[in-house]
């Protein structure tokens, strides 16, 4: 990234440190691609949420504690009695030998608990693992990665070493596994999850090949606490996050489009309240677009914003909707192709055919 | 406050005094009188007795879980991982009081003990018979986070090297089985601590219900055989280090890599 752009992006954020990205969020970042508003704010290290709330669109966002409690509680008990319950797992998913038990504790180092320290002990223990072969299990490991020009910190769960040189990432998730069974979209989300971290341990040791594709998710099995470990493909989500994170390093060309003096400046004023009007912010917010899908809910500060600022307009109908009726933006528009009010142009044309004719049986069945 | 049963007591008495006095002065009726009324009190007294003994008796069930050993927290930590012959995290050391020994141990004063018995180590050192301090890591001797262990063993015991954390749990099984098979009736509770030993065993036992002691000692015992060796090697030579770099404090509770910035003000 060049000096004009990384000094356009601290204008965008303005005097406010920038809001340091986690694996979730850069998870996030995968989410939607085709969203300029996200991207620019991402890269910038605005404070979404912070944001969100001052333009009147509070996100109830982030994990509850409860569920938080919860999975530091089975990461704990799977932990428990020097792995106890992950060796036996680990030795049927990944085929460990009877000798590989060796563990390397990167939590602290030596009472220390400075990320910085942490790191380069992680990248000592971790580039030393294949030469040395004393540790099998790297329990936190901190791993770093540059996303948009600033150096993220990373925490996977734990990280297996297997003889044959492959490093695995194993993902330790509260959320059960019924008849083998699980939350579709947790398992994503985890899935995404732990291609940050397989991303992070491969710029670290500098192979590719070094790192595994399949991570190894532990979760509890059916309704109890007992855990159960299924390898995982991350192949796919390591595509999408690559491309996106190289998308963000080429941020010159978005933020180049954008109004010079835009900012989106959140610096608190003396009652500790961002100084700059709401009017002001939202007016601002407005200048980058948006590309607003139910999806977002989830995974985005901004999304109730977005959702209201798309109101009527196809795309709050979801990603299906939003492609099926390529060219029609807004639902009066699609209302009136298909009840032919309105003349479709030539883009137009096939949606507006195919609304007709839903429109027509629509009419029929109910008539 | 005086009982039913005291107070009739005295009256017993009294009572007992004027039926001497009657008999001495030849009063016979009135002695004869005295008499039946001294016999219905101590009825009445017998009859007090027994509701009391009804009165203590329901409170009798809970006193020997609150009189129980009343050990001061670090013998009852100690006890425990004598037991288990190797540094265990608290977690460990309370499932372990909690299945052979009666009264609980609170988690959150495990945490204040370490910070206490180094305090008290420093006041005055050796001055205890032993100290429960950390186990100490191999690589940077320093405290191993969570674990515990006890002055009293050798260097190499109370060192983690990467192999130890397991080499250690299959001891802790082994110990925790040849206990089992000692105590004539081990507790249901006892039995669940070594079933969560022998889960992770490979080949310990089928089931918690057909498990034996016997045989999830000789299954940890053939694991422990694979690592013994390079873990004794890393140990001793760790020890070896610690005995020589570290002071009289540091060899029990670890040194401590200070941040640059605690260092610096």
């Amino acid at each position: 990234m060049d000096n004009d752009t990384s000094e356009r992006l601290r204008r965008l954020r303005g005097a406010v440190p920038a809001k340091r990205h986690n694996a979730r969020t850069v998870a996030a970042l995968t989410g939607n691609p085709g969203c300029a508003r996200r991207a620019v704010l991402d890269a910038a290290g605005v404070d979404k949420e912070q944001l969100a709330r001052h333009v009147g669109f509070p996100a109830k966002f982030g994990q509850s504690q409860f569920a938080i409690t919860r999975g530091n509680a089975f990461e704990a008990q799977v932990k428990a009695n020097a792995f106890a319950e992950l060796i036996r797992l680990l030795r049927e998913t990944l085929e460990l030998e009877l000798n590989e038990v060796g563990q390397t504790d990167l939590e602290e180092v030596g009472g220390n608990t400075s990320q910085e320290m942490r790191h380069i002990r992680s990248r000592q223990k971790l580039t030393g693992a294949a030469a040395d072969g004393e540790s099998t299990f790297f329990d936190h490991p901190l791993l770093t990665l540059d996303v948009g020009g600033n150096t993220v910190y990373l925490e996977p769960d734990l990280v297996a070493f297997h003889h044959n040189g492959k490093f695995h990432v194993v993902e330790i998730k509260s959320f059960a596994v019924i008849d083998d069974q699980a939350d579709g979209g947790k398992v994503a989300a985890a899935a995404t999850q732990s291609a940050v971290y397989v991303l992070a341990l491969r710029r670290l040791l500098g192979d590719d090949d070094a790192v595994s594709d399949e991570v190894v998710l532990v979760c509890p099995k059916d309704f109890s606490n007992q855990p159960v470990a299924t390898k995982v493909d991350v192949r796919k989500q390591l595509i999408v996050l690559q491309h996106q994170l190289s998308r963000l390093s080429r941020i010159e060309k978005l933020v180049g489009e954008l109004p010079p003096a835009l900012t989106f400046d959140l610096a608190a004023g003396d009652d500790g309240k961002p100084t700059r009007s709401a009017a002001a912010l939202t007016a601002a917010l407005a200048e980058v677009e948006a590309r607003y899908a139910p999806d977002c809910l989830a995974k985005c500060e901004m999304a109730f914003f977005c959702r209201k600022e798309a109101s009527g307009c196809t795309a709050t109908l979801g990603i299906n909707v939003r492609e099926e009726l390529g060219g029609v933006e807004t639902v009066a528009e699609a209302l009136g192709l298909a009840d032919g009010s309105l003349i479709a142009s030539d883009s137009q044309a096939e949606a507006a055919a195919m609304l007709r004719t839903t429109a027509e049986i629509y009419g029929s069945v109910t008539a | 406050m005086t009982s039913p049963a005291e107070a009739l007591e005295r009256r017993i008495d009294e009572l007992r005094a004027a039926v001497r006095k009657a008999v001495t002065a030849g009063e016979r009726d009135r002695a004869r009188e005295l008499r039946k009324e001294l016999r219905r009190l101590e009825d009445a007294w017998d009859e007090a007795l027994d509701e009391l003994a009804d009165q203590t008796e329901r409170p009798v069930k809970p006193v020997p879980r609150q009189a129980g050993p009343l050990l001061p927290l670090r013998e009852q930590v100690h006890q425990a991982l004598t037991l288990l012959g190797a540094p265990a995290a608290p977690r460990l050391i309370i499932a372990v009081h909690e299945a052979f020994h009666v009264g609980e141990i609170i988690p959150a004063r495990l945490t204040s003990l370490r910070r206490d018995e180094e305090r008290s180590f420093r006041t005055a050192p050796h001055s205890r018979p032993y100290y429960l301090c950390p186990a100490l890591t191999a690589d940077l001797l320093a405290p191993a986070r969570g674990l515990l262990a006890v002055s009293t063993w050798p260097m190499a015991n109370r060192v983690i090297g990467p192999l130890s954390p397991r080499v250690d749990f299959l001891i802790s099984a082994i110990r925790l089985a040849g206990h089992l098979d000692r105590i004539p009736d081990p507790s249901t509770d006892a039995r669940r601590l070594l079933w969560r030993f022998a889960a992770n065993i490979p080949g310990a036992a089928p089931s918690a219900a057909a498990m034996t002691p016997a045989a999830v000692a000789d299954a940890a015992e053939a694991e422990l055989d694979i690592h013994r060796d390079s873990d004794r090697s890393h140990r001793e030579a760790a020890a070896k280090r610690a005995r020589e770099q570290l002071d009289d404090i540091e060899q029990l509770f670890g040194s401590r890599l200070r941040g640059v910035a605690s260092t610096g003000s």
